[in-house]
């Protein structure tokens, strides 16, 4: 059971931000197609949705040396 | 969730970063202190320059700056077309649809008027779904007739016989252009499907442009002396405020002024009650005033849906108002206008 609440905890993450990140990623492009000149900062914008995927990731490590 | 939806992040980001390169009020009042030749110099470097050096062989001086705006703005929002997927897509190339009319309207006038092909090209507007080719071709074409059949099997799009006759009867292009612009109104609504807020927005914006068409259509009849049904027959179906009963009150009234003051009730009326001029038969003010108004409407929703169709109609009317406006500033500037009669032909 601990074994499928990590895999559900770290999956369900990953599914979260990779609907956070389709609309930022798309965005991000769209402006650095017309401003090359952002490409930084937009890729901070694309990746902040990925930190959802490191709380999964904790709540998994926790689940298996805490519980 | 992924068939025909549109790639709306992509493209509204695309727009605004387009809509900051804009020129701004500031941008017209320098202007406005120019000569034809620095407006042209400032436009370069304000987004035009690769237009105005593609056809500084060709043309010179206003030509110049005429051809260039219009080329910028075809080459914009065909960027625009081509960044749209989905149903975004569908909606964009329903809105540019009106540049293909355009350039029918302009094509068929340049020839009534025995105009040659150069003269023809100089306001043409390949923003629709008519390239410079296509419309080379239209304009190579001899009669009318051609024009019309090769135009209708460009665009997928026939023209019927009845209105073909109509116009070949009278020889007036009243005919044909007033079915098109009905047309486009038409398939624009059809496509625009009410599926959500920002589409019922679109709608919205659609059917009062559709509002200050026809209000601008009865105005500018009443100036003909065209009044009651003679009148009715030019208005478009479709508007949010003038219907069909509305638009008969309007046309039954005797003068310019009086048709103001019936429109009084509508959205419109504020923005148009300080421009109508009672003593002077020009409209110019009243429509500037409508322009205004349209402009205040894209304004006021551009910013609710960052993700939909708006930010990108929003977008394609600023463009279109800031082409508009340059052009009547340089005009303005090089028939020696005064300022002040030049500013209050911009809308700002």
């Amino acid at each position: 059971m601990i074994a499928i609440g990590a895999g559900l905890a770290v999956g369900l993450a990953g599914i979260g931000s990779g609907l956070g990140e389709k609309d930022a990623a798309a965005a991000a492009i769209g402006a650095i197609t017309e401003d090359p000149s952002v490409f930084g900062r937009a890729l901070i914008f694309v990746v902040l949705p990925e930190t959802i995927v490191i709380f999964g990731l904790v709540i998994a490590i926790m689940a298996f040396f805490v519980l | 969730m992924f068939g025909r939806k549109g790639n709306y992040a992509y493209a509204a980001a695309r727009v605004k970063a387009k809509k900051a390169h804009l020129l701004g009020e500031e941008d017209y009042s320098k202007m406005l202190m120019m000569t034809p030749q620095e407006i042209s110099r400032y436009i370069s470097e304000a987004g035009y320059a690769k237009e105005m050096a593609d056809l500084a062989n060709r043309e010179s001086g206003l030509n110049l700056l005429e051809r260039a705006t219009y080329a910028n703005m075809a080459n914009i929002f065909g960027s625009i077309l081509l960044a749209s997927t989905g149903d975004l897509r569908d909606m964009v190339s329903a809105y540019l649809t009106k540049w293909d009319n355009w350039n029918l309207k302009v094509i068929l006038r340049g020839k009534s008027y025995g105009l040659d092909a150069d003269g023809i090209r100089e306001d043409l507007v390949p923003a629709g779904s008519l390239g410079a080719e296509s419309l080379d071709k239209l304009i190579s074409m001899e009669s009318e007739e051609d024009i019309l059949a090769a135009f209708s099997k460009m665009t997928h799009s026939a023209i019927p016989q009845e209105v073909v006759s109509a116009y070949k009867a009278k020889s007036n292009l009243a005919e044909i252009e007033d079915f098109l612009d009905r047309r486009y109104y038409e398939h624009l609504l059809d496509v625009i499907r009410p599926v959500d807020r920002p589409s019922f927005i679109f709608r919205d914006y659609v059917s009062k442009e559709i509002d200050v068409r026809n209000f601008e259509t009865i105005l500018k009849l009443k100036l003909d002396g065209v009044r009651g049904e003679q009148a009715m027959k030019y208005i478009i179906p479709g508007g949010k405020q003038i219907d069909a009963k509305a638009a008969a009150q309007l046309a039954a009234t005797e003068t310019v002024a009086e048709a103001v003051a019936e429109a009084s009730q509508m959205g419109f009326y504020e923005d148009i009650k300080d421009a109508i001029d009672p003593q002077a038969a020009s409209i110019r003010k009243v429509v500037s005033g409508m322009k205004r108004y349209e402009m205040m409407q894209s304004k006021k929703f551009s910013h609710l849906y960052p993700l939909s169709v708006i930010p990108v109609l929003d977008y394609m009317i600023h463009k279109e108002n800031e082409v508009n406006n340059i052009r009547t500033v340089a005009r303005g500037a090089e028939s020696g206008l005064d300022r002040e009669v030049i500013k209050g032909l911009l809308v700002i």
